[in-house]
């Protein structure tokens, strides 16, 4: 990996094949967001099934940034990652691009407001804070959050906050722990 | 269509649709859209998986937003879950009508974005099928040391890494071995072309969504 700012030719394809591997991996969440939904739908709380799968669909971003720990890091492989699962056969179609889009921002501004210089468990908390509020602000429009009720949408947006926090979070932290001790990637 | 145009088109319907709640426009998009889908003929499955797959977020969402929201809205229950139907059926249109080859070329000849990421995205793409098989040789060489590796495993994301850096590594040295150097002009093998059609059809099918936001409910 050349350690130069800006993004090479390398760059670009680790970090598109970076989102297209983790979209194999949680391919299976593909299922257990249909299953949820289906069975949460009974009892008011069909739209949590997208808040509980939510930091699994945002991996791919914030490990970028802790690997490459470069400005824009975060955001290119998260809307690489989508422009590579839109071509997988994703169900959204272009409209993975869209989501890409509002992920990618949401996860590198955690990293922009730690200055692009921490790259420690309070980056994680930052990262995970900004990924939770925007995306969700993103869904308040789209899915039509703001129609339901004030309980609803306060669990809606605790257990939001504990997905992203454990897989986009913790467990990125822990991949990104790993892959440092190796070295291979040199910044 | 110009892919880059039809691209952008459905992301600028897409976005427009999601600050917009209106219920007659989401259903002549799916309308169009499920015109154009017919027109290319795909397999009865394709069309079956277009049809159920989104049924399930958008009955989630109708039913929370008719049954147990304070207002029980079932009109904007009905926009929110035609919405849902007009982005899948949108999104499909662009990747049914054209390959990530085509589209990589339009992308970088017509939108002029940088060739290193029109053709590194493009790369990766193309070993999609093979990281299928990759995963699942790592689960499989786990198992056979009596390790399970599941999605919330870091070690699997690790391996799947070091996988990643080795191709992009090989990739990379195939691309410049093939005379690819960044940031350098190059000449065109296929033109891909714009039409003064392409400009119309954009033109006219965002003026025409306009006046369907405004003029109907």
């Amino acid at each position: 990996m050349q350690s130069k700012r800006g993004f090479h030719l390398r760059d670009i394809i680790f970090l598109a094949l970076i989102g297209i591997l983790f979209g194999v991996i949680y391919y299976g969440g593909d299922f257990i967001y249909n299953a949820l939904t289906v069975a949460l739908t009974p009892i008011g709380f069909g739209p949590m099934a997208n808040d509980i799968t939510m930091g699994l669909w945002c991996m791919a971003g914030p490990l970028a940034g802790f690997l490459l720990k470069r400005p824009g890091a975060s955001f290119i492989g998260e809307f690489l990652g989508a422009t590579g699962e839109m071509f997988l056969g994703g169900q959204w179609g272009a409209g993975n691009l869209i989501s890409g889009f509002v992920q990618g921002v949401a996860t590198e501004l955690g990293f922009t407001f730690t200055g692009y210089r921490i790259y420690n468990w309070f980056t994680v908390f930052i990262e995970t804070l900004t990924t939770t509020l925007v995306t969700y602000g993103w869904d308040w429009f789209r899915n039509g959050y703001d129609h339901f009720k004030p309980s609803t949408i306060i669990i809606l947006l605790v257990v939001r906050f504990i997905s992203v926090f454990l897989f986009s979070g913790l467990l990125v932290k822990l991949i990104a722990n790993l892959v440092d001790r190796t070295h291979l990637i040199k910044n | 269509m110009n892919p880059s145009w039809q691209l952008l088109l459905v992301l600028i319907i897409s976005l427009e649709i999601s600050f917009t709640h209106r219920l007659v426009a989401n259903l002549i998009l799916i309308v169009v859209a499920a015109i154009v889908l017919l027109r290319y003929h795909l397999q009865f499955k394709t069309y079956l998986r277009l049809l159920l797959i989104p049924a399930i977020p958008a009955t989630a969402l109708a039913v929370t937003i008719g049954f147990f929201s304070p207002a029980h809205d079932w009109w904007f229950a009905a926009v929110i879950a035609s919405r849902i139907y007009a982005y899948v059926f949108l999104g499909a249109t662009v990747t049914v009508t054209t390959t990530p080859l085509k589209l990589a070329r339009s992308l970088e000849q017509n939108a002029h974005l940088n060739a290193k990421y029109a053709y590194g995205v493009l790369a990766a793409v193309n070993l999609a099928p093979r990281t299928i098989s990759a995963i699942k040789t790592i689960r499989a060489s786990a198992r056979m040391r009596g390790i399970q590796l599941h999605f919330y495993s870091p070690i699997l994301y690790f391996k799947a890494i070091l996988l990643a850096l080795r191709w992009s590594d090989q990739l990379v040295l195939a691309m410049e071995s093939h005379g690819f150097v960044e940031n350098q002009s190059r000449t065109v093998a296929e033109p891909i072309l714009t039409s003064i059609s392409d400009w119309l059809i954009v033109v006219m099918s965002i003026v025409i969504l306009q006046v369907l936001l405004i003029a109907f409910p």
